[in-house]
């Protein structure tokens, strides 16, 4: 009613106006010319034009969109106000060429904006709406074309214009109108995608990726025209202020699509690569329903690892957004899909290979053995999606170290140390999933190789609630931390214990406050045994070098199936966190000497016999051991 | 074949209408749009709600069922779970990333198994035993708390005003 009122009192006004100028002038150009002098008259004339527009605007809403929907004229309202701050803000940078043909230019532009968003919000709509005439068809197709042209056009124009009479406010429009191309482009596929789906009779699997990989690319592009207009803009005149808003929302735009297609990405690989297909019978044996759209599973479904079974499709919308099984929320990326987990329950072995390796190569057996006293329970890097390449290398190691000490104590007679074998070579066998074992080996190993000087500060067994025998005979580290309990394996962890860490409450951080404690327990314990490493290291820097070591390892490299150059790389961190470790603890006196000796001269002899020695190999070890020495040597300087 | 969105929204309605729980009616307002439900539910009996019948406003995301829909009261309500412009306030409407009040476990949030049949039955299960924790309207929350009688009065005003009959 009111906007009736306020048309009908601009044409009085306009009929007004005209009437009198050509009752005071008779003749029709006086009277225009009259009126244009007249500044009220003008006032006049502009409110008429204005509400013309408006008018002109909504006979083609009615046109193109009919009624619009109360959520389409939410939109639009919001977003024509930014608008039109920003288009008061470009008449700031441009005020020379303030006229009212650029006032027109510009509310053009508005209008043509609007029925883009308008246009933009009806083909979203099409998805969610149950009836699609064919008069939406025509309107939307129409009008896609018609605002098309219009932009074409107007970017036309504005390369003309720029080109022939250098830089203007027709630079803005261009860009404008490039930016409104650019969206008449996404419209316009996206209107296809939904067109195809529409009248397909199955649901389209792939329409959700091919929408996610169109919003990127047009983000792409609309950010570099941004890029482009900005750079321009401030070369030419000053920083487009108008444009800073849009532009931040673009890229906003642009990194969320970027990281919808990486998700979904990862999603898709995850699907292909860890869940199995689910079979027919499967599918018969559940309700045949997925439970996330609700209809039945005859096409590509899934099944997870908590057996539950749902389209591929929908699973990988989902997984975009949450890595859980929809239906009992267990972390689908925390759980390996094959039972990995065979904790060890036997003891795992121990002192084995003290006869293998002599004093000096006790530096040196740690290449194969330095992840000791970090225990198979604790692998922080489980919980982000399956065992690193670090962990595995560790765990082969250790598996081929198992293996070694297990050959080489044939011999030997002593009765634990029979136990461990068996065990040993046991692990030797299962290179990754028997890290328990595997990697418990090899810990205790080192405890023996350096004659005890290198005892892991703490057992890992007691981890995966195993008793090996501890072998320990040197309380002279009173810093040592104690046992922690560090949880076995995540993926071994229960879900109930993965639960309890999860959530906000006081007692879930304080489960998860307790993990890190352990994982922080086991560092510590891991920097004393370096420590160690080092100290054993000097000493037998300072001892006559024996003759037989290099044999000793040199048999223990062969057994092994570890590749050669390996144990050559190793040392050389092995080193590194030797100057670390004594800058951090200090060096601690010499007194391993006199414990090393013992042991080693009694392993000594038996093994340099019991090794075969290779020619290849015996190099290997001769550069392995003057490398070592040297070592020795820059760490008594250093200190 | 239509967006999954109105598949999935026409097939709940579906089975709302053929097997519709005790005491909750819902469905679109306007069979045009299928994203905004109306949903009339029935205090529970035993409770100080019981014999009214409230209007709620059901709004459904573009990307149902993957985020949750928004659910208002449209009456007056005093609840402890229930803002005062009649927004809900519990843990299976809101979506896994988000905690609002910063005390629920992710195990009750949203998640596609969800259904709008499920989301009244717990908010009938709410309007039956309010969850004083969380605040959403903390004066009803204390009432509840300190005053039970005065809430009481409260809630049996608001279900007579449901039903159009004056207090006395």
């Amino acid at each position: 009613m009111r906007a009736v009122g306020a048309i009908l009192i601009s044409l009085v006004l306009t009929t007004a106006v005209i009437g009198n100028a050509y009752y005071q002038k008779k003749q029709f150009y006086p009277s225009v010319v009259y009126i244009t002098k007249s500044n009220p008259s003008m006032a006049v004339i502009y409110l008429q034009a204005f509400i013309l527009v408006i008018l002109m605007g909504k006979l083609m809403r009615k046109v193109f969109f009919g009624q619009l929907r109360a959520a389409e004229f939410e939109h639009l309202m919001e977003r024509s106000w930014y608008a039109v701050t920003e288009t008061c803000l470009a008449f700031t940078v441009f005020r020379d060429d303030f006229s009212p043909k650029f006032i027109a230019l510009f509310t053009l532009l508005l209008f043509l904006k609007s029925f883009h968003w308008l246009a933009e919000d009806r083909v979203d709509y099409m998805e969610r709406s149950p009836v699609i005439s064919w008069l939406f068809h025509i309107r939307v197709l129409s009008l896609l074309l018609m605002l098309g042209f219009l932009d074409t056009h107007f970017v036309c124009h504005a390369y003309q214009s720029t080109v022939t009479k250098g830089a203007s406010v027709q630079l803005v429009f261009g860009f404008e109108y490039a930016i409104l191309l650019t969206i008449i482009v996404n419209i316009l596929i996206k209107y296809a995608l939904h067109t195809v789906d529409l009248n397909s009779e199955n649901p389209w699997e792939n329409k959700a990726v091919f929408l996610l990989y169109t919003e990127l690319v047009m983000g792409f592009f609309k950010v570099l025209l941004y890029l482009a207009f900005v750079v321009i803009m401030v070369r030419i005149y000053t920083l487009p202020l108008f444009a800073l808003r849009p532009m931040y929302y673009t890229m906003r735009a642009f990194k969320k699509a970027f990281n919808d297609v990486i998700l979904s990405r990862r999603a898709i690989h995850n699907m292909n690569t860890l869940y199995p297909d689910a079979t027919p019978e499967e599918l018969a044996a559940a309700d045949n329903v997925c439970i996330i759209c609700r209809e039945e599973m005859v096409t590509a479904s899934k099944k997870l690892p908590c057996n539950h079974i749902f389209h591929t499709s929908c699973l990988r919308s989902w997984f975009q957004r949450q890595q859980t099984c929809p239906t009992c929320r267990l972390n689908i990326l925390r759980t390996p899909t094959a039972p990995s987990h065979a904790p060890p329950p036997q003891p795992a072995a121990a002192p084995a290979a003290g006869g293998a390796a002599g004093p000096a190569p006790a530096g040196v057996a740690p290449p194969g053995l330095g992840m000791a006293p970090i225990p198979p329970g604790v692998n922080p890097f489980q919980p982000f999606g399956g065992p690193g390449p670090i962990w595995h290398m560790w765990q082969q190691a250790a598996a081929a170290a198992g293996q070694r000490a297990g050959d080489q104590q044939q011999q030997q007679q002593q009765p634990r140390q029979q136990q461990q074998q068996s065990s040993g070579s046991g692990s030797g066998g299962q290179s990754t999933s028997a890290s328990g074992s595997g990697a418990n080996a090899p810990s205790n190993q080192a405890g023996g190789a350096s004659g005890g000087g290198a005892q892991p500060p703490q057992q890992p067994g007691t981890s995966t609630g195993s008793n090996v025998p501890v072998f320990c005979p040197f309380p002279f580290l009173p810093f040592m931390p104690p046992p922690p309990m560090p949880p076995a394996n995540f993926a071994g962890l229960s879900l109930e214990e993965l639960q309890r860490m999860e959530g906000h409450a006081r007692e879930n951080v304080e489960a998860r406050l307790q993990c890190l404690r352990n994982i922080q327990l086991l560092l510590d314990a891991s920097v004393t045994m370096m420590h160690q490493y080092s100290m054993v290291v000097q000493s037998t820097a300072r001892m006559p070098p024996p003759s037989s070591p290099p044999q000793a390892s040199t048999s223990a490299n062969n057994t092994s199936s570890e590749p050669v150059p390996k144990p050559s790389v190793t040392p050389a961190e092995t080193r590194h966190k030797f100057e670390k470790g004594d800058n951090l603890e200090g060096a601690a006196g010499p007194s391993i000497n006199t414990t090393t000796t013992p042991t080693t001269t009694t392993t000594e002899t038996g093994n340099s016999e019991a090794s075969p020695v290779n020619d290849e190999t015996r190099e290997q070890q001769e550069i392995r051991r003057r490398r070592l020495q040297k070592f020795a040597q820059t760490s008594q300087t250093t200190e | 074949m239509a967006g999954s969105a109105l598949r999935r929204l026409m097939a709940e309605y579906k089975q709302l209408t053929l097997n519709p729980p005790e005491g909750i009616i819902a469905g679109p307002i306007n069979e045009e749009n299928f994203f905004e439900w109306e949903a009339l539910i029935t205090g529970p009996e035993g409770t100080c709600f019981e014999g009214g019948v409230f209007p709620a406003k059901l709004i459904f995301p573009p990307d149902y069922p993957l985020s949750p829909p928004k659910m208002q009261f449209t009456c007056e309500m005093f609840h402890p779970n229930i803002y005062a412009d009649g927004r809900v306030c519990i843990s299976i409407l809101h979506a896994p990333g988000d905690d609002p009040m910063g005390y629920e476990s992710s195990a009750e949030r949203w998640s596609p198994v969800q259904s709008v049949e499920k989301i009244l039955l717990s908010v009938v299960s709410m309007l039956a035993e309010p969850n004083d924790e969380s605040g959403a309207n903390v004066d009803a929350a204390k009432m509840w708390r300190e005053d039970r009688a005065e809430f009481n009065r409260i809630a049996e005003r608001i279900v007579r005003k449901t039903l159009g009959i004056p207090t006395p």
